[in-house]
């Protein structure tokens, strides 16, 4: 089958997680994204597990999943033969796409200014933390950027610490951001002929990440929605969550007579759909509370699937709120490839990965391999993309230029 | 300034919020999206449902979902109404939509209906749980999707309900618009069209991706349960402290080592204290203290004390804001993150602007969201080349 973006070269100059996040989308539509990195050490998300703060296990799947279908050049970029074998990169790449701080990028002489003179139909993409228009010289991590956002003082029952969205919630969103502004500029580029300089920040994504309590926020500037909300205070009772005997479940049903009818039909409690305090969806509202607590009570009697059989029957909308186990048995999840089975060489095993969250249906993605391992196409992508002679290439080893 | 998407229309017909706000994102790099508000499937977006957000003085995600479009209000089951609509699709680039395979089918709006009128229609679906499966017909509502995801009972602190963010169906509205995008650049090259499907199951999953990578990898139960704050594996990167006056602060210095000379200055620890002078004892042996000496470091002052100093060494770490901030922040602004705008009936109001910078061909806020039907005379003249008469028997007998 033919790949969608076959012919677009991305030089990938990224490390972590956004900007990565951002060229696997690509790669996995057929891109030729090469994932440029420093001798030795490479990407710093190769030493995940010496830092500790998440969990990695026998292989690297931080690191090899997200840079999948990818090509690795090693190159020193610390030596003006380096900066200058990249340059004669983006002269032969439709998309220069890096999440290095802007003053490190400057440092390196990879500027815009530079590479569109070099390359004029050059995308030039970065991922800052905080946007193109104010520098802010600050390391920026999913979490700390997150803070800033005021997303997370908003979930979660009054009281509670903040909650953190999950672990790279904010890159894999500013990547997917990313991933669709490129693509916007190489459309916008098939008219002009011209590149152009995008950016796609992680704050400028974690913001609008925030879009559901944070635009009424600003349309009211209401106090109300910037603080933690309890689920025993949804004035619908019929759309919550609510503890079965096994487990908790997601009821998702608009407040009207129809409904809370079915439901007064489906519980072992004497029957309530007489009760005026919730005959009607504005006393349903208004009794909220009371209601929350004797449907929690009722529902906490019986298991998780007795009452999803029992509200399929009358047909009542509710999902089993699952965990990752159960998540990672869903046939659902499997059979639209957004979970899938690959080869590790790492490990040497099959192993389960995220698959591909974006379907289409005749230029479908694909993974192809799992991360490269660090420089493995150094020597060929000089020999194809720049047509180096094989002397020239012994020169820059010796020079330590390459590995 | 150029649009990245001039000359490129699209019709959409969606009711979801996260579904529509993915043409509201191709329109605000300049496509003209056009929303058909049929009766069948109308524009609802009830951010009350759940009676968790009371309706403000005007409908902010209404706002946001739909501006830079117009407005065609159709009656699809009149023959005049299906016929105006397969005049429109036979000049669409891109079907947007979020109606269920069923609907879809029986009102002869599915790709293979459509691609009858426009061969190489990109037919592009906002769905609740992706075009396979036993639950391909499921809802497109983003709890049902968000419950399946696996993290809802472990983002929060033990003992506590599970939460329900809303940030996953975000993750779906991009992922459609760059799926969109992808099936462009395909259409141009080769000039075939396809479907592109992006659900709310995917989106939670990748919203929540490097935890259920970890427990793919590894398959232990102890990803089941929700972890302490004080109990996280680098007390210097993830955990949550809360400060003397109520707000938290938090911190991401995953290489301890790197950060540890200037962090230990901040907190007033001593930089070779034996218990915490590698990153080792900190991860390590001493994690668990390190995080309750932490906690008692930082209650000792008020937020704006360690925001002060965090900021001035340039620290990865931040106090945990309210929406107070970003609407007072001058870079979400400079950025147009955040635009103040005078709304024709709302006068000065604030919403969200654009996440995406592009330097030749910036997105624009050219309207603000129509009201039902505003178009819908100016479409059927200016783009389907009906005359003022026979608009007239439509509005007369119903179809428009």
């Amino acid at each position: 089958m033919s790949k969608a973006l076959e012919g677009i070269r991305v030089l990938d100059l990224t490390q972590w997680l956004q900007g990565p996040v951002c060229a696997q989308y690509l790669a996995d539509f057929g891109a030729q994204v090469i994932h440029v990195e420093r001798p030795v050490t490479g990407d710093g998300a190769r030493g995940v597990r010496s830092i500790k703060a998440l969990p990695v296990g026998d292989w690297n799947q931080y690191f090899l999943v997200i840079n999948r279908n990818k090509k690795s050049i090693a190159i020193d970029l610390k030596k003006e033969a380096g900066r200058d074998l990249l340059c004669d990169l983006a002269a032969k790449a439709d998309v220069f796409l890096s999440n290095f701080p802007i003053d490190v990028l400057r440092g390196l002489g990879l500027t815009y200014e530079k590479l569109s003179e070099i390359n004029p139909g050059l995308i030039y993409a970065t991922n800052t933390g905080y946007g193109h228009a104010v520098e802010v010289n600050r390391p920026s991590y999913d979490i700390n950027v997150q803070a800033l956002t005021g997303i997370m003082t908003r979930q979660g029952e009054p009281g509670q610490p903040p909650i953190y969205l999950g672990m790279g919630s904010g890159d894999t969103y500013g990547g997917i951001m990313s991933a669709f502004g490129i693509l916007l500029a190489l459309h916008q580029r098939r008219r002009t002929g011209r590149g152009q300089y995008i950016d796609a920040s992680l704050y400028g994504a974690q913001l609008f990440m925030g879009a559901p309590t944070l635009q009424p926020f600003l349309a009211s500037h209401n106090p109300f929605y910037a603080r933690q909300q309890s689920r025993k205070n949804a004035r619908n009772p019929l759309w919550n969550r609510y503890q079965a005997k096994d487990k908790w479940l997601f009821l998702c049903a608009e407040n009207t007579d129809a409904n809370w009818s079915k439901l007064c039909g489906t519980l072992d409690a004497p029957d309530t759909s007489g009760d005026s305090r919730f005959s009607s969806p504005e006393s349903r509202a208004e009794n909220h509370v009371t209601l929350v607590e004797a449907l929690g009570a009722a529902i906490a009697e019986t298991s998780a699937q007795e009452w999803l059989d029992r509200w399929q029957r009358v047909g009542l909308v509710a999902s089993p709120i699952q965990n990752l186990k159960e998540l990672s048995e869903d046939p659902q999840a499997w059979q639209n490839d957004y979970l899938m089975k690959t080869h590790c060489n790492e490990v040497d095993r099959e192993v389960e990965i995220r698959g591909l969250p974006v379907t289409l249906s005749k230029t479908p993605g694909s993974v192809e391999t799992l991360g490269p391992e660090l420089g493995q196409d150094t020597e060929i992508l000089l020999m194809e993309v720049l047509e180096m002679e094989w002397d020239r290439i012994e020169e820059l080893k010796a020079e330590g230029v390459i590995p | 300034m150029s649009k990245a998407l001039e000359g490129l229309v699209v019709v959409e017909s969606c009711s979801e919020f996260f579904a529509s706000l993915c043409g509201a994102m191709l329109g605000d790099f300049g496509a003209s999206v056009i929303r058909v508000d049929d009766r069948a499937n109308p524009r609802k977006i009830d951010h009350d449902r759940d009676g968790l957000h009371p309706p403000e003085r005007w409908n902010a995600l209404d706002e946001l979902a739909h501006r830079n479009k117009q407005s065609l209000a159709l009656d699809l089951g009149k023959q005049g109404g299906r016929e105006i609509f397969d005049k429109l699709i036979a000049t669409a680039d891109i079907f947007l939509t979020d109606l269920p395979f069923a609907e879809q089918e029986a009102r002869g709006l599915d790709y293979d209906g459509l691609c009858k009128l426009k061969s190489d229609i990109i037919f592009a679906r906002a769905s609740g749980f992706g075009p396979e499966g036993p639950d391909r017909d499921l809802p497109a509502i983003d709890e049902l999707a968000a419950a399946r995801t696996g993290v809802m009972p472990t983002l929060v602190q033990p003992g506590q309900p599970p939460v329900y963010t809303g940030a996953g169906q975000m993750q779906t509205t991009v992922m459609l618009a760059f799926g969109i995008m992808t099936a462009l650049h395909h259409r141009e090259e080769s000039g075939e069209g396809q479907i592109v499907d992006a659900s709310l199951l995917g989106g939670n999953m990748y919203s929540q991706s490097l935890d259920m990578q970890a427990y793919l990898a590894m398959k232990d139960d102890r990803f089941l349960e929700p972890v302490s704050r004080l109990d996280a594996g680098n007390p210097m990167s993830g955990p949550m402290y809360p400060s003397a006056d109520g707000p938290w602060v938090t911190l991401a210095m995953p290489d301890t080592d790197k950060y540890w000379p200037a962090f230990a200055e901040v907190v007033g620890l001593d930089v070779d204290d034996p218990r915490f002078d590698n990153h080792e004892k900190r991860c390590g042996e001493n994690r668990l203290e390190m995080m309750q000496v932490l906690d008692k470091l930082f209650a000792k002052h008020p937020g704006s004390h360690w925001k002060k100093l965090l900021a001035e060494k340039q620290l990865p770490a931040d106090v945990i804001e309210t929406y107070d901030y970003p609407v007072e922040d001058p870079t979400a602004k400079a950025n147009r993150y955040i635009l103040d705008i005078e709304h024709p009936s709302f006068g000065s109001i604030q919403s969200l602007g654009f996440p995406i910078y592009m330097s030749e061909s910036p997105a624009r806020l050219r309207r603000m969201a129509p009201t039902l039907g505003q178009h819908s005379a100016e479409i059927l003249q200016e783009r389907l080349g009906y005359s003022n008469s026979e608009i007239e028997i439509f509005e007369q007998d119903g179809t428009i």
